[in-house]
């Protein structure tokens, strides 16, 4: 069987929640090595869910982390310490991606910015996952996606005519989620661009402008003076009760029970399972030749520690000393926060 | 960034047999233009026009060979095939987007409760399918070889729709759109509406900004439970002001609140003028920049 697609390429994920975490899951689906990085301080967000029991490892028993990083290799590296820095570094050394979704500016004080990064290695690949991208006036204004759908454009074309803007809200949180489909391929682009120069790149890439252009046609519409009407369901299109009609054609409005229990979802690849079988992230492509799978469970917070330091060619002796500071660690420092 | 090219890529689009397979195909092949391929993209009952037309690209002659084809499943005529189906290979009823929304949970999960369920605007699932479809073919010819991809329409959507999926299969639980469950929500400003977003965290600051002094509202079980009336509270404080006067104090204190722009300010938009996303005629540009510099083709 062929190798998959991206074998033998090394990502290192600072990506946070969905836009970025998700980006590297799907990069680790089409063949790539993961290594998430957390700190002791600064944990994915996702791992300290609604329900946390502090009693427990409530950092290593989130459904929703699990769901999107099963399969990634788990190191926790404080990069707030200058020795952190340092084994970062050199594991960035040995890796051809990062992708991260850190706030704008963070990575700088601690000495691994876009540029720095650029200069010491000009074969690495950084996806840098922003709301507004690097620059601009307001490169630094807080967002979450349903943010983004109402400053992109898209909330403003959404719902009923004669109704208010509407906003996907937190049980979608749509330009999370549309992104990491763009960015992963972003940054496979940026491999092969890589193969024909010999050289990496930083790929700034804005939520907000992704979401915008997944509406660019209306974009043309609005330079020429046309109107951007909110047009419901479309012509010709209407929704009677829990169905939807189209010109030749109808379809159930499924609810979460209804999609779950549909055979079409249970035999499709949205929702997969990991090989302990907790329903895991899918992956939305199939290749014939390649056949893509979910091949790992979710890592505890810093199992891989070890494994990954001496790869990156920190010495057994180097990785106690982290340990002993606490730079290296496999638990957070403070309990979960309501 | 040129990745593409040197690469030819026949966009058969126009020739798909249902809309949402040619506007995934004409979004992934958009896609690949823009990564520098050569597009050869023959005119076809379901080719775009007008506004949409001009966004995904206009019929181009050419002749091959290829490197990969993008279409339905009858697509042919290069080593690397892009096929776009609905529930997968040889899995291809008559469908919409509309449809297509409705059956992965989108359509159901998104609006008002007392309100019908809300259609995302313009082709969302059409254009994440382009998304993911041109993000697999990337990694085709990166690998090299002959190589057939499959992108389903509905497994797309559903993607998409993961965290419906997951509370369902992971806790047993079904959320259902607006009402009790939302706690973000557009409300009237002076001059239009704001996103009304914020995170647990982010309560105290806004608290503070709107001068909320109600221990009903304290915790988000609070304000969920008795939303009719933290709406109502909430209410004029926005609607006697602009959007800009409204995101500027929001963001002050780092509350993720915004304006619901159009589209027809957004071509003039200063944050896209001084990044360059917005060319000559409103067309956006590739929503990215590698080493400063957009791929333009």
């Amino acid at each position: 069987m062929a190798e998959p697609p991206l074998h033998g390429i090394r990502v290192v994920d600072l990506g946070w929640l969905t836009a970025g975490a998700a980006t590297s899951t799907l990069l680790l689906d089409l063949g790539a090595d993961v290594v998430k990085v957390e700190g002791p301080g600064a944990l994915d967000p996702f791992r300290n869910w609604v329900g946390a029991d502090p009693a427990r490892a409530w950092w290593d028993e989130s459904p929703w982390f699990a769901f999107t990083n099963r399969g990634k290799r788990s190191l926790c590296l404080d990069l707030k310490d200058p020795r952190g820095q340092a084994a970062m570094l050199a594991l960035l050394a040995t890796a051809d991606v990062l992708v991260e979704n850190y706030r704008r500016g963070v990575l700088d004080q601690w000495g691994l910015g876009a540029a720095e990064l650029r200069r010491q290695f000009p074969r690495l690949v950084i996806a840098s996952i922003s709301s507004q991208g690097e620059d601009g006036p307001e490169r630094d204004m807080v967002s979450f996606g349903s943010t983004l759908e109402a400053t992109s454009g898209l909330a403003a074309l959404t719902g009923e005519p004669d109704g208010p803007p509407i906003i996907s809200g937190r049980d979608v949180n749509y330009p999370d989620q549309v992104v990491c489909l763009f960015a992963s391929g972003a940054v496979v682009a940026a491999l092969m661009e890589r193969d024909r120069t010999g050289e990496g790149c930083h790929i700034d890439l804005s939520q907000r402008e992704l979401t915008s252009f997944l509406i660019g046609e209306e974009f043309l519409a609005a330079a020429e003076g046309a109107p951007s009407p909110r047009p419901g369901y479309g012509p010709g299109c209407r929704v009677e009760g829990d169905m939807a009609f189209w010109p030749g054609g109808q379809a159930p409005v499924r609810d979460a029970r209804a999609l779950a229990e549909a055979p079409e979802f249970q035999s499709g690849t949205a929702v997969l399972r990991s090989p302990d079988g907790t329903p895991a992230k899918g992956i939305p492509f199939r290749f014939a030749s390649r056949p893509l799978a979910v091949h790992g469970n979710c890592h505890t917070l810093g199992a891989d520690n070890h494994a990954v330091m001496l790869q990156a060619g920190i010495t057994a002796a180097e990785i106690a000393a982290l340990e002993t500071a606490g730079v290296l660690a496999n638990r957070p420092r403070k309990g979960p926060t309501k | 960034m040129r990745p593409l090219a040197g690469r030819r890529i026949l966009d058969l689009s126009g020739h798909c047999a249902q809309p949402p397979h040619a506007l995934a195909a004409a979004m992934a092949a958009k896609l690949c233009g823009l990564y520098g391929a050569q597009i050869v993209r023959p005119a076809g009952p379901l080719s775009p026009t007008g506004t949409l037309g001009r966004f995904l690209g206009e019929a181009i002659a050419g002749d091959g060979p290829f490197d990969a084809a993008i279409g339905d499943v009858t697509v042919a005529g290069a080593p690397v095939l892009l096929r776009f189906s609905v529930f997968g290979p040889g899995i291809d009823p008559p469908m919409s987007e509309l449809g297509l929304l409705a059956l992965s949970g989108l359509l159901g999960i998104v609006g008002e409760s007392h309100r019908p369920p809300t259609a995302l605007a313009g082709h969302q699932p059409a254009y994440a399918a382009g998304l993911a479809g041109c993000t697999a073919l990337l990694a085709a010819l990166h690998a090299g070889g002959p190589e057939t991809v499959d992108i389903s329409l509905f497994d797309v959507t559903c993607w998409l729709n993961w965290k419906v999926a997951a509370a369902m299969m992971v806790m047993g639980e079904v959320p259902t759109r607006g009402g009790l469950r939302a706690d973000w929500f557009t409300l009237p400003a002076s001059d239009g509406h704001i996103a009304l977003v914020y995170m647990e965290k982010d309560y105290p600051q806004l608290r503070d900004m709107l001068g909320i002094d109600d221990p009903r509202f304290a915790t988000r079980a609070g304000r969920l439970t008795h939303r009719a009336e933290f709406e109502a509270l909430i209410r004029p404080w926005f609607a006697g002001r602009t959007r800009d006067a409204i995101t500027r104090e929001a963001q002050s204190r780092r509350i993720p609140i915004g304006p619901v722009r159009a589209p027809a300010e957004l071509v003039a938009d200063p944050q896209y003028a001084a990044r360059g996303f917005v060319g000559a005629g409103g067309m956006p540009a590739m929503p990215f920049r590698a080493n400063g510099v957009r791929p333009h083709g």
